[in-house]
């Protein structure tokens, strides 16, 4: 492998919500790899983009942390591919009152959402798997890193975790890589629909946002702008894309 | 298959009203709306830069307005006469700034309330105006740039940081008073970038000041493009259900 090896986008998550709505987006400017744990999933979501012979498809359930170096750079290497940019948008989600917070619900959620973040970044800035490729990272965190929420208390520290890992690596890693995060508010994707099936929730999740809930879309467009050269000024920040929610203390 | 998509920042057939236009960040964010296909309506009290900004600019047309910010009264007819102009607005972009580096103990109060005037009271007095029918159809954009002063101190920074950080409470409560008529609101924190402002201050410095300053940026000082591909990220279609936020220009400033 040489640095002239092709440079690739990485989107974890990308088997459906909103990161398959960003890989199929990414897909005609980028060459991707589409990283989830079902592997039929990820195959369709990578047909579904454009140019689907040219996309990459690696299975792995982000869970397991441990695995990450020596499995992703086996991939990388393998394929013969670099990755330049790197989206983590795989996140789990358990709505649950404290009583029912078990340690290992907790710590399932802070594997997949925070620490496969950093054994990721943490791969790809090894010289020896990536040839110190990697330029710009995005993180897809929450409103809730920034505001209490019933049921939300291993999702919002998760997420409060990440941002401060974002802002962290961005120190570290500046110059070369820039590092940032998304906080999107509620969205309609597979994550939120129990959210929205319940009628009474749904209505005030509704009220509470000034300009209405969110699509995938809207936050694909901060994400792109963030991976773009023009914010090849922006490190270590966090973008919120929540039409208004976190201003309005009327909710 | 067809990979060409239209360009999602295009500003094609919109109106924006940009203060500070004649230099720095209000200039480049001009520039930037002007080649992305806005009409521009330049706002600074600096007439002959603005006039050979105006004529340099592509597309259009465009327009000067002489006029300064400090005159917070006659604002109301300043947006009267823009509208007049080129046609209601989609767009506002609050560039124009002061500062004056002053001990608080040495900060006369009609500093303060001149730095206030420009920074804070200018925002508000155009801005209000996108509340008008006539003045903005809606689905509009309100982009005021303030500072990383705002979120964070800075000896001798007392009146520019009072100025900025009001901004931030403005831009959340209009934020929420415009939603209904799809008008978004936010706000662009930069850190230290090269416009005419830095090179004021920097006389004040000596070399090893300048590079302690820089070395507060890990992606060092910024460029006034930087901030303006902010600002069109904010006010196209790319920024649609961003509204009360403040995005963060500063090359890591804030991070360390």
């Amino acid at each position: 492998m040489n640095a002239q090896s092709p440079a690739c986008l990485l989107i974890t998550g990308a088997s459906s919500g909103l990161g398959r709505e960003m890989a199929l987006r990414f897909s005609a400017d980028h060459r991707l790899i589409l990283a989830g744990r079902d592997e039929a999933r990820l195959q369709a979501a990578r047909l579904a983009c454009h140019a689907p012979e040219r996309h990459l498809v690696w299975r792995h359930d982000l869970a397991d942390v441990e695995g990450i170096a020596g499995q992703l750079g086996a991939f990388l290497a393998a394929e013969s591919v670099q990755v330049e940019s790197l989206i983590h948008c795989a996140a789990r989600l358990d709505v649950l009152p404290l009583r029912s917070l078990e340690p290992e619900r907790v710590q399932a959620t802070f594997r997949t959402n925070v620490l496969a973040a950093l054994e990721l970044v943490r791969t790809l800035t090894k010289k020896r798997i990536n040839q110190q490729r990697l330029r710009a990272v995005v993180f897809v965190s929450s409103i809730a890193s920034q505001f209490g929420a019933k049921g939300f208390s291993a999702y919002g520290a998760s997420k409060a975790a990440l941002d401060a890992l974002m802002k962290a690596l961005a120190v570290e890693l500046a110059p070369v890589v820039r590092v940032n995060s998304v906080l999107p508010g509620a969205l309609r994707t597979a994550m939120t629909a129990s959210m929205f099936d319940d009628p009474q929730l749904a209505e005030r999740l509704v009220a509470d946002y000034p300009l209405g809930i969110g699509a995938p879309a809207d936050v694909v467009d901060a994400v792109e702008f963030l991976l773009s050269d023009k914010a090849r000024w922006i490190t270590g920040q966090q973008l919120v894309v929540d039409g208004g929610r976190s201003s309005n203390i009327t909710a | 298959m067809d990979t060409s998509f239209p360009n999602p920042l295009d500003l094609a057939g919109r109106h924006c009203l940009v203060t500070g236009a004649a230099s720095g960040i209000g200039r480049a964010t001009a520039e930037l709306f002007a080649a992305l296909g806005a009409r521009v309506s330049l706002v600074d009290c600096n007439e002959a830069s603005l006039r050979a900004l105006a004529e340099a600019l592509p597309n259009g047309p465009h327009a000067c307005h002489v006029h300064d910010l400090a005159d917070v009264d006659g604002i109301d007819d300043l947006v009267r006469d823009i509208v007049a102009g080129l046609g209601p607005l989609h767009s506002v972009v609050h560039a124009a700034g002061i500062q004056s580096v002053l001990p608080a103990k040495d900060l006369k109060p009609e500093v303060w309330r001149r730095i206030l005037a420009v920074n804070t009271e200018a925002a508000l007095a155009l801005a209000r105006n996108m509340a008008r029918k006539r003045i903005c159809q809606g689905g509009g954009a309100v982009v005021f740039i303030s500072s990383v002063m705002a979120l964070a101190g800075s000896a001798g920074a007392v009146a520019y940081a009072m100025s900025k950080s009001a901004l931030h409470g403005l831009a959340r409560s209009l934020a929420l008073e415009l939603a209904p008529q799809g008008t978004r609101v936010n706000c662009i924190a930069p850190g230290f970038v090269r416009t005419p402002m830095l090179e004021r201050l920097e006389r004040d410095w000596d070399a090893s000041q300048r590079e302690a300053v820089e070395a507060l940026h890990p992606l060092g000082f910024g460029e006034p493009q930087d901030i303006a591909q902010a600002a069109a990220f904010l006010v196209a279609a790319t920024g649609r259900w961003i509204t009360g936020s403040v995005l963060v220009v500063d090359g890591g400033y804030l991070a360390k």
